[in-house]
């Protein structure tokens, strides 16, 4: 049995000690460092190199988070097929996908079968850091009534902090992480233009200008499918984006 | 020389001029039998005539005023031929009876039996020219019997000496030629007289003539036929080829993109089968192009892991306790790292957009506020140069994403801003003709390599040096700008400006409804 350690801080969220995030990754080198590294950083790691064996081991024990690499072994889809297995056994737990494909179609298929993040490999570690503790301080929080609370307010749309989640007059709008960091640097200061420099700083992410474009295209649409007249994100050509008041 | 393949047929054609010099020797050799046969003809009618008033020295009586008598008219009416005049000159030269006429009786044209209907028709036609060049026999001739004929002819004189002869000579008036045979009349051991035959030669001449009038029309339409079915044939063939080349010179476009072949593709002889191998060809061709340009996506792709590795193995060194020299060594790993992860975002840039912009996805927008947009950024993007802008004041509406549109004007001034040289401002314009929207962005500044030309556009081809900045250039930033510029229904062009001082790069875009 797995003695877990349940220490709450006073924001209440559990800290990194004891908490299983499983490596899907076909790679031996990668599989390693960010092993090596999630240990360094308090997390248990379960590691496994391709999806069968990762499939057989989460029906004994779910992790507490998942990072998924799309192709695995033989498999070229394998990660897409695990995503949705972990799904349906949990609508909660958290899933990254982490793969070296970087096509919007990828992108838009491990998305829509419910991954809550989608990141190329040429991530840094700190910005991986980033997000599997946000999305674990999601996770807690949406476990809990709301204690405290931590929004951010331009009407119509409201931005919980802690939880990660967006509203639009009212209804959910249901963001990746990523996708909820561009909206929150956006919205933080309305009218003033953000570059994609900036965005990918807030973001956590490093990528090239049409990945940008096309989050923000993907954004539009997701708050276009509550509101049909939606046009508060403004594209200030040859510059970015700016948040329309 | 250069001949066409058009020229070679027709000098082949003129091989069939070889008929009608065939012809001419058969129809002298013919010639030549002929007058050897009327020869022998005319030397056994006279033989013929000597024979029957052999022995019959009664006949040959001189009766002075008289003509010949019954008898002898009978002999010379029975064994003469027509056409010819028989005549008989006894050892005194005196003539003792003359009969028939080298004139044709009933003058006409008689042309014997009609030929094929084409055949009539070309012989009417070379006819004028026939007469020009050939000798046309005449009845209207001098067929008077001279005096010096009869008595010092030598066709007479030597029958008279006992020796038959024959002998071709011209009548007085020079108009005909007149064959004379010779044969003596015996009476015993003894010459009585010499009987005498003569025809002119205007039958053969016209049946000479007739037959070369013959083989020159036959050949005529042997060569005009031949000829124009060569002709013809050739035509069809270097129209073929030349359909083929134009296709084949105009398969690769510009933008080095490649074309299937449609001419002679399903012919099945040679030009078919070169038709197809071009295919083929340029079918490995286009394989090759598009390996090339899936070449950034792939390599980036293939790449990303082994960088993940190095990345995360310096990520986990940096938290350990190292030596105090190492860190100079983690530093220069990390800038490594961070220039290939440029070239990677580079290379996967122009891969995301290939995808991009085949999604169907089309939204109409103002191009004149994406460019004055653009060209705002552009000052402090790259603050030592200078850029002017110039817009139509109507609206200029594309279908496409506007995004994309200021993306590759980005592109187009981020190499105009690299390649230009001195104060003067780059020039972005953006005008309409033509329901086209030309997007022209201008810089002063080195001409473009000949070699170049139509290959800018062209994924991972680029002409400028490494300048030791460090910064990888690719060649992809205007492969991106074509992408763009097609996905706008449009194209991209480099030229050189018209003095020769820089450098335009036009971008056309269809206009939207």
């Amino acid at each position: 049995m797995r003695a877990r350690l349940v220490r709450l801080d006073q924001s209440g969220i559990l800290p990194p000690m004891g908490r299983i995030v499983a490596i899907v990754e076909d790679d031996p080198g990668i599989r390693a460092n960010y092993a090596d590294m999630l240990k360094k950083h308090g997390y248990q790691v379960r590691a496994y190199s391709d999806r069968r064996s990762a499939a057989d081991a989460f029906r004994t024990q779910l992790p507490d988070l998942a990072l998924l690499d799309i192709g695995l072994g033989d498999e070229p889809d394998g990660g897409f097929t695990l995503c949705r297995e972990l799904r349906a056994m949990s609508a909660a737990l958290p899933i990254i996908f982490l793969t070296a494909r970087d096509s919007d179609f990828d992108t838009v298929s491990g998305l829509r079968i419910g991954a809550d993040d989608y990141l190329t490999k040429d991530v840094g570690l700190p910005h991986l850091l980033a997000r599997i503790s946000a999305l674990f301080r999601r996770a807690d929080l949406l476990a809990q009534p709301p204690a405290t609370e931590d929004v951010l307010e331009r009407v119509p749309l409201r931005l919980d902090m802690k939880r990660f989640q967006a509203s639009w007059h009212g209804n959910t709008v249901d963001l990746t992480l990523t996708e909820f960091w561009l909206v929150h640097s956006l919205a933080r200061f309305p009218g003033h233009v953000k570059d994609r420099e900036q965005l990918m700083r807030d973001a956590h992410i490093v990528v090239d200008d049409s990945t940008i474009t096309s989050h923000i295209k993907r954004i539009r649409r997701k708050f276009q499918a509550v509101d049909q007249e939606f046009g508060a994100i403004d594209s200030v050509y040859g510059l970015g984006y700016r948040w329309n008041a | 020389m250069r001949l066409s393949l058009r020229a070679k047929v027709v000098l082949v054609a003129l091989v069939l001029s070889l008929i009608p010099w065939v012809g001419y020797l058969h129809l002298t050799q013919m010639d030549a039998l002929l007058r050897q046969g009327q020869e022998q003809a005319l030397l056994a009618t006279a033989r013929a005539v000597a024979t029957a008033l052999h022995d019959r020295p009664e006949l040959l009586e001189l009766r002075p005023g008289a003509p010949a008598s019954g008898e002898m008219e009978l002999i010379l009416k029975s064994l003469a031929r027509a056409e010819s005049r028989i005549w008989i000159v006894d050892q005194r030269q005196r003539l003792l009876a003359l009969a028939g006429d080298l004139k044709k009786r009933a003058p006409g044209e008689e042309r014997g039996a009609a030929a094929p209907a084409p055949l009539d028709f070309a012989m009417r036609m070379v006819r004028p020219v026939t007469d020009f060049l050939l000798e046309r026999p005449t009845e209207d001739f001098d067929d008077a019997l001279s005096e010096a004929e009869i008595a010092h002819g030598p066709v007479a004189a030597s029958a008279l000496q006992g020796v038959p002869a024959r002998r071709w000579r011209h009548s007085p008036d020079s108009r005909a030629v007149i064959l004379s045979a010779s044969h003596p009349v015996w009476a015993g051991e003894q010459v009585v007289a010499a009987v005498v035959a003569e025809e002119t030669t205007n039958a053969i001449r016209s049946i000479y003539n007739r037959a070369l009038e013959q083989v020159v029309a036959v050949t005529l339409i042997a060569f005009l036929a031949g000829a124009l079915t060569l002709i013809l044939f050739a035509s069809r063939l270097s129209m073929r080829l030349r359909r083929l080349r134009d296709e084949a010179e105009a398969a690769i476009d510009s933008q080095g993109r490649v074309r299937k072949l449609i001419a002679g593709s399903r012919a099945g002889d040679e030009i078919g089968d070169l038709s197809r191998s071009f295919s083929t060809v340029l079918e490995r061709l286009a394989q090759y192009n598009s390996y090339l340009e899936n070449m950034a996506g792939r390599l980036s792709h293939e790449l990303r892991t082994p960088i993940a590795v190095v990345r995360s193995s310096l990520e986990n060194l940096k938290m350990q306790r190292m030596p105090d020299d190492a860190g100079v060594y983690l530093a220069r790993a990390g800038d490594g790292l961070k220039r290939l992860d440029t070239i990677l975002t580079r290379m996967s840039e122009a891969t995301r957009l290939e995808q991009l912009v085949r999604q169907p996805d089309h939204e109409r927008f103002d191009a004149r506020e994406v460019v004055r947009g653009c060209a705002s950024g552009y000052g402090a993007a790259y603050p030592q140069k200078k850029f002017e802008v110039e817009v139509p004041d109507s609206p200029v509406m594309l279908s496409g994403a506007p995004d994309l549109y200021a993306q590759m004007l980005d592109k187009l001034a981020a190499n105009a801003a690299d390649f230009a040289i001195g104060e003067e401002p780059i020039r972005i314009r953006l005008e309409v003709r033509d329901s086209q929207a030309t997007l022209t962005v201008s810089n002063r500044g080195p001409r473009l390599p000949e070699a170049m030309a139509g290959k800018l556009f062209e994924s991972m081809v680029s002409m400028r040096r490494p300048d030791g900045s460090g910064e990888p250039h690719l060649g992809l930033g205007l492969y991106i700008a074509r992408l763009i510029a097609e996905f706008h229904g449009g194209s991209a062009r480099a030229l050189n400006r018209e003095d020769g001082s820089g450098v335009v790069i036009k971008v056309k875009c269809t206009l939207a409804e």
